[in-house]
């Protein structure tokens, strides 16, 4: 370490104090300014670090607060990028946020949620003890141009960790085909039975199997093409787990109750928040828990007083209204929302947010691959429709052709008139926004009430 | 009262499926439906054979490479052929990205491996290390300003007797080059639109059913639909990109 990391980390630093005095919460502007210093920082700072990596399309940051939370309960010495800043600047950031002005750092461990294509990069300066990789899925394509191409970029970031032990989801042909890729120790978690009854086969992002292209069957799906697959052909089949959800006892609308298995024990686990797919977070939280060598008394603990932020499922209450968001980023996820969201027992007013800008993808196609229809068939417990974000109109008509009449949408695109009519309906209300309309909606509601500001 | 009915027939939904391009199916269902016309929709997969002078309108969309593979051996293995036959009739085609180049001679990687596709319509593709991505605007020949997303690394070139679809206002189109966008040919529509391409330019998806409508119930017409969403999202995009 030298004077180039010291300045680096001064810059940074320096930058953070100032954003932060000017009200606007710097969590990348600091750690780009620190590369322009010294574009290895990274490498120094990350020395010695005991680092966990938590990548992959859907559920990297509800797996991370998860880990998070475990790691809070079993008193470890760490940081997070909590903010959701994933990209390397974001990670410089918080590294230099938490390093003294030598560049060494403070804490014993990192948590560190990273972009799939920023991990490729981010991976060559850190040692990463542990990497997860939640589940791969159709995304944004316009970044990464193919779904195939995700795999070979998270494959490439892992090559650059050879000390990891890794964390596979057993269920998703994709990711756990990484495997036979690398030389690394692998944890395969996941979901060993269905969790609904009566799922219905979605759309699924990788119907062919990815060494000799047959069709993939299936023991049990989970949701979209995650479950127990195999190919007839070649043989590729989905790995018995270590860590798994070996029975799922109840699926409810504020918690899931499941049969937790931790390698050579089981546990009743509650996982305290709702959603299929939040039982796969649980499972990829607790298999990285596991490489930490948290107990597993605590890891249950931890995930049953869990509370998520941020846009996950996150519940306020402004002045008597209560308001659910749902972050939804591609099909796969939204359709999981909806499935949460359609199965409420009051009755509820939704609001579809989507924005194109580069965070939320440009490309607002993969709408059409959701399947809304289902909204239709709530009833009563539907009180009303609302759409709003840059591209609202987009929205308006995707309702309409999966069987919403066109007068009972809502187009309302400015955010303040869209709360007033809110509160002054009260009620029950759902948000499902993409992330910048989330980052934009947060905003008006901290506003309204005290929630933290994101850079906290 | 009649008894109208149109059956589309979607190819290779089980790999020509990405970017929601499923919405242009939806969307000449639901438009075909409004007006009291039946709509089906069959799914020819890989493998699968077909007639097609069973179907009215075909539909081919966008996929990504890793299956292309499996999609070669089909195409020269019969269906090219039925393909060729079907355009060649003036059956009606909307293909997408993909799907349109694979209507297309063939397709040169840019490191210049050829690959014979169906060659049902005169246009070849090249592809290129760079993508054009992004929202795109072209005007076709009777005015309608058509907004859609791109993203495609081959430049396609179209050859003699083939008319382009529209020209391109804002973005890359065909090539990025000569200013046009997609294909006319007989009854076909190629375009790199997607977006879903077809809800949100309701004129287009329009004239597409008008003329398997047509071929089928001489003089049947199209009736008016409200399509005040439909315009709306159609004009804010527009505006944004003729800025």
């Amino acid at each position: 370490m030298g004077l180039r990391t010291t300045l680096s980390v001064l810059a940074c630093k320096t930058s953070c104090a100032l954003l932060r005095k000017l009200k606007k919460g710097g969590t990348t502007t600091p750690g780009k300014i620190a590369l322009k210093v010294y574009p290895e920082v990274l490498r120094d700072l990350a020395k010695g670090v005991n680092v966990t990596v938590v990548t992959g399309t859907n559920g990297k940051t509800t797996t991370s607060r998860m880990i998070d939370e475990a790691m809070e309960e079993a008193g470890l010495h760490y940081f997070a990028n909590r903010s959701g800043a994933n990209l390397l600047s974001g990670i410089v950031t918080i590294f230099c946020q938490n390093a003294w002005l030598s560049g060494k750092c403070r804490e014993r461990h990192a948590l560190i949620e990273c972009d799939e294509a920023a991990f490729r990069v981010v991976s060559k300066y850190l040692d990463a003890k542990c990497v997860v990789v939640t589940n791969v899925f159709r995304d944004q394509l316009d970044r990464y141009g193919e779904i195939s191409h995700t795999i070979d970029l998270i494959t490439e970031g892992i090559k650059n960790s050879p000390d990891a032990v890794v964390c596979l989801n057993a269920d998703c042909s994709m990711t756990s085909s990484i495997a036979q890729r690398v030389p690394n120790k692998v944890i395969y978690f996941g979901v060993d039975t269905p969790i609904y009854e009566n799922t219905k086969p979605e759309l699924s992002d990788a119907p062919y199997c990815i060494h000799c292209k047959s069709e993939y069957k299936y023991e049990y799906v989970t949701y979209g093409h995650l479950g127990g697959f195999y190919c007839e052909k070649c043989g590729y089949r989905r790995q018995d787990t270590q860590v798994s959800a070996e029975k799922v006892l109840t699926a409810g609308a504020d918690y899931s109750d499941i049969r937790l298995k931790l390698m050579d024990k089981s546990y009743d686990c509650r996982i305290n928040l709702p959603g299929g797919y939040n039982i796969y977070n649980a499972v990829s939280a607790a298999a990285a828990c596991k490489v930490m060598g948290i107990p597993d008394e605590t890891i249950v603990r931890s995930l049953g007083k869990f509370h998520c932020g941020f846009g996950r499922m996150e519940k306020v209450d402004i002045h008597g209204t209560s308001v659910r968001m749902i972050l939804v980023k591609n099909p796969t996820g939204c359709n999981q929302a909806l499935s949460f969201v359609t199965n409420v027992q009051e009755p509820t007013t939704l609001v579809f947010a989507l924005n194109d800008r580069y965070a939320d993808s440009t490309d607002v196609s993969w709408i059409w691959d959701v399947d809304y229809a289902k909204i239709c068939g709530m009833g009563t417990h539907l009180r009303k429709i609302y759409v709003t974000g840059i591209r609202a109109d987009d929205m308006a008509v995707r309702l309409k052709y999966d069987g919403v009449p066109a007068d009972q949408i809502i187009k309302e695109k400015d955010y303040d008139r869209l709360f007033e009519k809110l509160l002054a309906e009260k009620g029950n209300v759902c948000i499902l926004p993409t992330y910048t309309a989330m980052l934009e909606l947060r905003g008006k509601i901290s506003k309204l009430t005290e929630i933290k500001d994101f850079w906290e | 009262m009649q008894d109208y009915e149109i059956k589309i027939c979607h190819l290779y939904p089980d790999i020509l499926n990405l970017y929601g391009d499923r919405g242009n199916i939806i969307a000449m269902q639901r438009r075909l439906e409004w007006r009291g016309i039946r709509a089906t929709v069959t799914d020819i997969n890989v493998h699968q054979t077909f007639c097609w002078q069973d179907y009215d309108l075909f539909f081919i969309g966008g996929g990504q490479d890793f299956e292309q593979e499996i999609l070669m051996q089909d195409i020269h293995s019969g269906k090219g052929e039925a393909i060729r036959e079907a355009v060649e009739a003036g059956k009606v085609f909307l293909a997408i990205c993909g799907g349109y180049q694979l209507l297309g001679n063939y397709y040169e990687t840019w490191d210049g491996k050829r690959m014979d596709f169906i060659g049902a319509v005169d246009l070849y593709t090249k592809g290129a290390k760079d993508r054009m991505i992004g929202n795109y605007l072209f005007q076709m020949e009777d005015g309608t300003k058509v907004v859609a997303f791109e993203n495609h690394s081959g430049r396609t070139y179209l050859g003699q007797g083939v008319k382009p679809l529209g020209t391109v206002l804002y973005g890359g189109g065909n090539n990025g080059q000569d200013g046009t966008e997609g294909a006319r040919y007989k009854n076909v529509f190629g375009t790199y639109g997607h977006g879903s391409l077809l809800p949100k330019n309701p004129a287009l998806c329009d004239q597409i059913l008008s003329l398997a409508v047509e071929a089928k119930y001489p003089g049947k017409k199209l009736l008016p639909l409200n399509d005040t969403l439909e315009q709306e999202a159609n004009q804010y995009m527009v505006d944004r990109l003729s800025k």
